[in-house]
């Protein structure tokens, strides 16, 4: 497949901007890039589901895609979600055949984790045999085994000599994945190349390289007194980041949503499907924002709207834009600002920085760690383990809905892979 | 995105006139015939004028309370239910005065339109179809009321007594509109600021257009639902007790004669929003008041009007890209 000059605006604003790509059989091209990139759009183009302003595409094979978001009937089984795209095959062949892992196929998607969920889409994707496939964000909601179960069913893929694209913002993934990488930045391509190091990919990604580390804040640590949240045995203390680290589907949803449906208080939540429930897309930045106060009145809620835009560096045009149209980038932090702005003694964050770039998830950890230092109690539940290392004063695993006993980071390095499959203590 | 809006509505209003006159050739007459008779029979006289603001009080208030409840994705079909509830509440409270008659008649719209919600919290009971269902509920209460125990004192007909003269709505000046237009009008401002200037609407929408988000942004979305559906009542009920006080003064069988149904139409062609409601009110009070004269001049049924009603449902479903029945 080739692209000549690809152009597309939305408005005002330039998504892609006159890129000219070549793929051949068989690799498995990076697409990296901070979100609102360009990325998505470039390959929504590719796989014609977007009309270029400008610009020409040859020889577009057979185009398999798998969104960022689930395109799934909720209350349809697996096999029906899979009759719904090829009919009259069997959902358990289909299933052998993608060399992807997921049993019980008369379970209801409702009832799937997000893993699960993605682990259907791909299988779905892989079952049309496509020449080409899209993977925009896969291993933003898997657990790392989950992640390489995916790597050796996209190394598998090109061996047979379908490109691959793989859309993602972690880095090591990337360089473990890719056998090309594009990166993209404001709709263009900034670099176009094989083997790189962390350190180049970060620094193409990233206009503004920070010099600051994603490390441990220094000191910090729980205060003494009472935990702010206990549910046996997990205790979160006030001042301190607690993280619950697991694969997929192992109670993770359950346990946010339980906690905000009990939980009574100064609590800031923020929900791990970002799509179904972090804002409401009909309305704008600003009424979204405003929902967490109690008093509302729209030029107030402009104003303060305006000064959070700023303060988190959101890219929207104007506080009353409405929040569907922001990128999801863009949308997690207007969930942030509403949230963490109200000062909230405790703060449930599920996956907070899922599909974030570089810079969004650098942002989203040091606002987590300025409430901890200002006193709020964190609970943080992440699928990624370098972020649950990364800010966890203390970690606990859960598996099959139940929580291991309170580790110490360094206790959960040597025992988080057996406590996550479930394989004694 | 607002024009766009306005440009569809008139648009349905456009095409459900359109078709109306054209349903003329089918009766033997011309579109231009009955066109000009649906224009003059509504606004071409000071007395049709009125007989048009006259109809668009009830339906003014109806399609409040279908706008109010769909805005907060709460499907409110049970206007006619609540309008009745609202009359008869208002009829029994008559004899303490006309505030009170209104005040009754807000109440009892909500109490009866609560049924519903109270089904929906309890067994997860669709409000579609209980406020229905609710809606025969009320029709047959009422037939009983006015057959029983409500009878007048004469025994003669199937119908109340008129209500005592100090609980009639005031007529305005000379003509035969009644103050009921200025509490109508009044409600929409209401529920406009009620949507668009306080945190309770804000919360309403935000439940409406996505329950789970709103839910965990900490919106107590049960609980907007019971008070959107007893503000939605309270409207259809208000309307319900003007229609009383203001216009028969007295309850019988037909008394609804389909203004709960109506709102949906009203509220509909205004985009749900309240005061798009004023237009579309009056546009469908010159509608009902046209048949009328079409009835009369050219011997076509007045249920015409319905048709009309129909039409502009349609053409708003198809044209507007709201997700009517999802409320995720």
């Amino acid at each position: 497949m080739r692209l000549t000059h690809i152009t597309k605006s939305f408005g005002a604003n330039k998504a892609v901007d006159d890129v000219s790509l070549n793929f051949s059989e068989g690799e498995i091209v990076g697409l990296v890039g901070e979100n609102g990139a360009g990325k998505t759009t470039l390959m929504s183009i590719a796989a014609g589901e977007l009309m270029p302003d400008d610009g020409t595409i040859e020889d577009r094979t057979n185009v398999g895609i798998v969104h960022q978001h689930f395109l799934l009937v909720n209350e349809f089984t697996i096999a029906e979600n899979l009759a719904l795209s090829m009919w009259g095959r069997d959902p358990a062949e289909v299933i052998r055949d993608s060399g992807i892992d997921l049993r019980g196929f008369h379970r209801r998607v409702a009832d799937l984790s997000v893993g699960e969920k993605s682990k259907l889409e791909l299988i779905k994707a892989i079952a049309g045999h496509p020449r080409f496939l899209i993977l925009d964000e896969p291993t933003s909601v898997l657990a790392p085994a989950e992640a390489r179960e995916l790597f050796d069913v996209m190394r598998r893929l090109a061996a047979d000599g379908v490109t691959v694209v793989f859309i993602s913002h972690k880095i090591p993934e990337v360089l473990e994945v890719a056998t090309r990488i594009v990166v993209m930045r404001r709709g263009r391509i900034i670099v176009d190349g094989g083997a790189m190091s962390a350190e180049q990919l970060a620094e193409a990604m990233v206009e503004k390289r920070s010099r600051e580390d994603t490390r441990r804040r220094a000191g910090g640590g729980p205060a003494g007194g009472p935990p702010a949240l206990r549910i046996p045995p997990l205790e979160v203390h006030p001042g301190e980041i607690v993280s619950i680290i697991g694969v997929a589907g192992n109670g993770q949803s359950e346990l946010a949503a339980n906690l905000r449906d009990t939980l009574r208080g100064h609590i800031a939540h923020i929900p791990e499907d970002r799509a179904r429930d972090g804002l409401i897309a009909e309305m704008t930045i600003a009424e979204n924002i405003a929902l967490a106060e109690p008093r509302w009145n729209p030029r107030a809620a402009s104003r303060r709207a305006a000064e959070l835009i700023e303060r988190f560096d959101i890219r929207a045009q104007s506080p009353l834009q409405r929040a569907g149209s922001l990128s999801g980038g863009n949308q997690q932090k207007v969930i942030l600002a509403r949230e963490l702005e109200r000062k909230p003694e405790i703060i449930v964050a599920a996956e907070p920085t899922r599909g974030l770039d570089i810079e969004a998830t650098r942002f989203v950890h040091d606002e987590l760690r300025a409430a901890a230092t200002r006193g709020a109690a964190i609970l943080l539940i992440t699928s990624d383990l370098d972020e649950a290392f990364a800010l966890g004063d203390a970690i606990y695993v859960i598996y099959r809905g139940e929580l291991s006993a309170r580790l110490t980071p360094g206790e959960a390095a040597s025992q988080a892979p057996r406590l996550m499959a479930g394989v004694g203590t | 995105m607002r024009t766009r809006r306005i440009a569809i509505a008139v648009l349905a209003a456009i095409v459900a006139i359109a078709l109306l006159a054209m349903s003329g050739i089918a009766f033997g007459h011309s579109p231009h015939e009955l066109l000009s008779i649906l224009i003059s029979g509504s606004v071409g006289s000071n007395f049709a004028l009125q007989g048009t603001l006259l109809k668009s009080i009830p339906l003014l208030l109806t399609g409040l309370s279908v706008a109010i409840a769909f805005r907060a994705g709460v499907w409110n079909i049970g206007g006619e239910g609540q309008f009745l509830a609202g009359a008869l509440g208002a009829f029994l409270a008559a004899r303490y005065g006309m505030v009170a008659a209104l005040a009754t008649s807000l109440l009892a719209g909500a109490i009866w339109a609560s049924i519903a919600s109270a089904m929906r919290l309890w067994r997860n009971a669709p409000e579609v179809l209980t406020t229905i269902l609710l809606n025969f509920i009320a029709i047959h209460l009422l037939g009983y009321a006015v057959n029983g125990p409500l009878q007048e004192a004469s025994g003669k007909y199937p119908q109340s007594d008129a209500i005592p003269v100090a609980a009639m709505l005031p007529t305005l000046g000379a003509s035969e509109l009644h103050a009921g237009i200025i509490l109508a009008v009044v409600a929409a401002i209401a529920a406009w600021f009620l949507l668009y200037r306080t945190s309770e609407g804000l919360r309403l929408r935000a439940s409406g257009f996505n329950r789970s988000a709103a839910k965990w942004a900490g919106v107590n979305v049960d609980a907007q639902l019971v008070r959107a559906m007893a503000i939605s009542g309270s409207m259809a009920g208000l309307a319900g007790g003007i229609e009383l006080l203001g216009v028969t003064h007295r309850l019988f069988e037909r008394f609804a004669a389909g203004y709960g149904y109506a709102g949906i139409a009203v509220a509909l062609l205004a985009q749900l929003h309240p005061l798009g409601t004023l237009a579309s009110a009056f546009f469908f009070g010159a509608l009902t008041t046209g048949a009328g004269e079409l009835q009369r001049t050219a011997g076509i049924s007045s249920t015409v009007a319905t048709f009309g009603q129909a039409i502009v449902i349609l053409v708003m479903i198809v044209f507007t890209r709201r997700r009517f029945g999802q409320t995720r």
